[in-house]
Parts: C-alpha cells; structure tokens; sequence
C-alpha cells in the first residue's frame, strides 16, 4: 500500500533520489523512483558563458568554415568566407570541414584542428531536429578552446538550441538566426541570405571580450 | 477480485502518487505506474545483466541509460516485471540501429520504433500478434512500446517542443509492438529467418506505416504492384532513396508464398519494381538525385527513366514480417526512418522461465 500523504501539489519540494524521498527532513523508505537519472544533478543556471577573447576586426583572420551537412549549409558558408575575404580584410578562409555527424557535436580533436588553423569559425546551418542542438554545443565548445564562433541555426529551432545550451551548462549562449526555411532556397537565394546575415555575423566574431 | 482485496486498495493514494508523476514532467500524457524500489527490483531480478549496466549512451547530451533506468521506465509504462527481457532486447535491437546513435530521436521526421516479436514468448506473455495487431488492446504490446518511449523522454530527455523537434510525429509513435503471426504465417518466423529462432525481437525506426488494401487479385505480381506503387510514392523521397519493409497479413503473405515466393523473392521484386520514372519526379521538384544530400529540382533529362526507390535488391534490407487477423487482404507497408540493422536480438530471460524448463 502506497502512503505517500507528503505527496502534494507543492512546486518546492526537494528533488527525489533514487531510493530515498526526503520532505520536510524526513527519509520515507517507499519512495517513488525517479526515472531519469538526474535527480541529484545541479541546475546549470546559474554559469556565465564563457566566450573566448574576441579581435577588434577580422583584418588579416583566418576563417574556419564547418559545414554541418545540411541542404545549404556549405553554399552559406563559403559565400559568407568570401565575403569576409573581399570586404572585412580577412587573410583567407583556411580550413573548411564538413561534419561526419551532424547531429553530434564537435569532440577535442576537430576543435584541435580550428583552433590550430583559423582565428574564427562559422558553423551550421542549424536546420533540423538533432543538428541545430548540435551546433549549438559545438558553438560552446570552440568559445571554451578559445576560438570565436558564429553559429547559425534557422529560428524554427530557437527552444531546442535553448535547452542543448542548458545541457552544456551554458545557459545564455548566443547564436545566430536566419529565417526559416532556408533547405528549399535556390542558390541566388542562399547568396542574397548570406549577404543578409554578414554583419551579425563579424559582430558576433569580434565584438565583446568576456574573462 | 475479491471484495475484500478490493476494498484494501488505497485509490486515493494512488492518484495522489500518479498525480506526483505528472508534476514531474515525467509521463507521456497517460498515467504512469508510481515505481517502487520494490517493484523495480521484480524487474531485475528477471534479467541476469547487472543493474548499473550501460546499454544505451547518447553523447550529444552526454547522457546513459543503465539497466535500472531501463527497469523503472518499464515499470511506469505499465510493464508486468515479466515483460522486461523484451524491453531489453527490443532496446538493444533499436540501438544497433544507425539512426538512434545519431540524432534519430531529436529528428523533425518523429520517427517511431517498430517492435516484432517472435518465439513462444508471444502467447506466454500474451503478445497480440492476430487482429488489430497495430492497434490497441494488450497489454504486453503498449507497454513494451511505451517503456522504450518514456526511456527516450525521461533518461535521454527528449521531449516534445524541446530536445524533441517532431514536426508532426507519428500516429502511434511509441505504440507499434506487433508479435509475428506466426501460426498463419506461410514462411518462417522473421527472427529465425535472421539467423535467432526462438524469443526474439527485431526493430527498427519508422517514418510511418500506409496501408495497402488488395481484395481486387488473385495473382501475386498484381499485389506486389500494389505494394511498389504505396513503396515507390514521391512524397517519401527526401534523399535519393527511401527504404521500406511491410507487414503482410496472413490473406496476402499465403497468396505470395503459394506463387512461389519467399521473403527474399518478395524482397527482390518490390526493389525493382518500386519508384518513379524522372518526369514523374519533376513533377514533385525531386528528380534530380545527388548520391550525397537531398533531392532537387533538376533539368527532367531522360525523362522516361525509372528511378527505383530502394538501392538494391539484397533482401536484408527488407524486414518482412506478418501480422493481423486471417479475414481480409488488408498489409502494412512500413517506411523506415533511415536503415535497418537487418538483424534480431534474442530475448535472455533469467530464472523464471528458465526453472520452467528445466523441470519441464
């Protein structure tokens, strides 16, 4: 028989723990068990984002492009690479990669492999499900190894680039929107986006040092 | 029940608790069975692996479901403990799926895991494999789906609106556990066919299921024809492919197999006769095909040619299975997410059934 008469509608009762249920002090020992794993982890609200050091301009950077595989999303890319190229003074575009998976963010050895080639990635096109979360922490990742990224997902995924963002213990990251939908541009279209989203893009490359 | 038994239950109490379960964000919409630490255990005392066994990781989120986690969500989706070595393996079968390593479960596609069970499992548990065997009304199928949905929800965290980016889902997504009819089957049962007799369960993703109605032909190339027409439809072609299986009734899988066809002649003739000639993809702006990314509007050349919807005719591609009452020629076609394994899981059950045969 079930008596659980601390089980209430109240909002602040402490989390449940596999196995004890603590109200009010009390250890009851028929708890209900939580089903995710992730009772006892600590809400990452409260970190600040730690941004890598910004250049005042682009004159003379190299550019890293990372193409997440999605429809577009190279086209963008180089497009806005040539841009920065032809009209903000940068060197070149130095590396450019596609994802193997665009649904898992980038691990130690792509970032490696930026941040020892380029001053400053642009990474996306966050246009789907698993990718736009996925950009987003690989977004996190290039700041936290020091290298500036622009990261640019559709604003159809504005909730879910949120809460990967919550899960990578960085709550307030900033990316980049384009109008949604972008897959089904042609490629004067894609151009005429990239010409667009350009100056948010070296804003969000070289304004603001954080640390 | 006896009123007695029934008159010591506590019906508050439990509404209080599933309540609780609710306010926790933990339930799919439907109620939720409150996990003991004494119920779970009845879970795992029906599998021989280890409760803190890692069988699923997802690293986007850098999260992992052990065999515990597995055991309680069971439990909530309403699981008897008996059930949990067929949640084991159907999650181990889904894990060796390409797409559930990657972002198949954030997809906006909503896929939703097909579920197949084979072996004497199915009547000893009471699996529905006969009629409405994709639809409602047992036990052992919705709570078996289910368990893998809340799995998902609550160990991974994928739920709708957020790490979930379903565009529109799939009717009965998390419900499609079909057992394998195999009495009025005219072949061997899929497992066994795969190279696993016995307890078994095979799975893969889903994009959906279109039915197929034929009670027009007695004649097995006109029903294969119905089937590649629903296969070889252009909505379905995202990339230059779409693969597909089908869960034949028993009506049309007797038909197939007294015209001499097996699982992998049916397999063979859907590959080529399924797809699309180039204009007829034009139409739909999808003819022209790159081998990597999406279709796209191309210039219609050779506009006559036949553009087959699945890549080749290797019958294990093709999971074929049968399902459904024996009265009306109604079949499944059953659209895959991305690929199939092309393999089954054996169902291990620990001590319980084990006894049972030995004294047998």
């Amino acid at each position: 028989m079930i008596g659980h008469d601390r089980i209430t509608t109240s909002s602040s009762k402490p989390p449940l723990r596999t196995g004890t249920n603590i109200e009010g002090g009390t250890t009851v020992l028929n708890a209900i068990l939580d089903p995710t794993g992730r009772a006892d982890e600590l809400d990452a609200g409260a970190a600040p984002t730690t941004l890598a050091h910004r250049r005042a301009d682009l004159a003379g950077a190299h550019i890293g492009l990372l193409d997440n595989t999605k429809h577009n999303a190279m086209l963008l890319l180089q497009e806005v690479g040539k841009l920065l190229v032809s009209e903000y003074g940068a060197a070149d575009v130095s590396i450019v990669e596609t994802k193997r998976s665009f649904s898992v963010p980038v691990d130690e050895e792509i970032v490696a492999r930026y941040r020892e080639s380029c001053d400053v990635v642009i990474t996306g096109v966050g246009d789907c499900g698993s990718c736009s979360a996925a950009a987003v922490a690989d977004g996190i990742n290039f700041e936290r190894a020091g290298v500036p990224a622009a990261v640019v997902l559709t604003d159809a995924f504005l909730t879910t680039g949120r809460m990967m963002a919550q899960v990578q213990g960085a709550p307030e990251y900033e990316w980049i929107t384009i109008g949604h939908p972008f897959a089904v541009l042609d490629r004067n279209q894609v151009k005429e986006r990239a010409r667009r989203v350009l100056p948010e893009i070296v804003a969000t490359l070289t304004i603001g040092t954080a640390e | 029940m006896s009123a007695s038994s029934s008159t010591a239950l506590d019906p508050d109490a439990a509404q209080r608790a599933i309540e609780f379960c609710y306010e926790e964000g933990w339930s799919d919409g439907l109620p939720l069975v409150p996990v003991t630490r004494d119920l779970v255990d009845r879970f795992l005392a029906t599998t021989i692996r280890p409760a803190a066994e890692v069988i699923g990781r997802m690293p986007q989120v850098n999260r992992q479901v052990t065999v515990e986690l597995a055991a309680i969500n069971a439990a909530m989706a309403g699981c008897k403990p008996e059930y949990f070595p067929v949640v084991l393996a159907a999650w181990e079968a889904l894990m060796r799926e390409r797409a559930t390593g990657g972002g198949g479960w954030q997809s906006t596609s909503g896929p939703s895991p097909l579920i197949v069970v084979n072996g004497p499992i199915r009547t000893e548990l009471g699996f529905n494999s006969a009629g409405d065997a994709f639809g409602p009304g047992f036990r052992p199928n919705a709570t078996v789906s289910r368990a893998i949905g809340l799995i998902v929800r609550n160990v991974f965290g994928v739920k709708p609106h957020e790490l979930g980016q379903a565009t529109q889902g799939l009717p009965g997504r998390w419900s499609v556990c079909i057992g394998e009819n195999e009495e009025e089957s005219p072949w061997l049962p899929l497992a066994e066919e795969l190279g696993v007799p016995g307890n078994a369960v095979t799975s893969t993703l889903l994009r959906t299921s279109e039915f197929v109605d034929n009670r027009n032909t007695s004649n097995a190339e006109q029903l294969l024809g119905d089937f590649a027409d629903t296969i070889g439809r252009s909505g379905a072609l995202l990339f230059k492919h779409a693969l597909a299986g089908v869960v034949f009734c028993p009506e049309h899988a007797q038909l197939l197999a007294g015209a001499g066809y097996s699982r992998a002649n049916v397999a063979a003739w859907l590959a080529e006769h399924s797809g699309r000639t180039t204009d007829q993809l034009a139409r739909a702006g999808k003819d022209f095909a790159p081998d990597v990314g999406a279709r796209s509007p191309g210039d219609n050349a050779r506009s006559d040619e036949f553009q087959p919807t699945m890549p080749s005719a290797d019958p294990t591609t093709m999971l074929i299975a049968v399902a459904g009452a024996r009265n009306a020629g109604i079949s499944m076609v059953v659209r895959y997410f991305a690929d199939w394994s092309g393999t089954s899981v054996p169902i291990a059950t620990a001590l319980p059934i084990l006894e049972k045969e030995q004294s047998a």
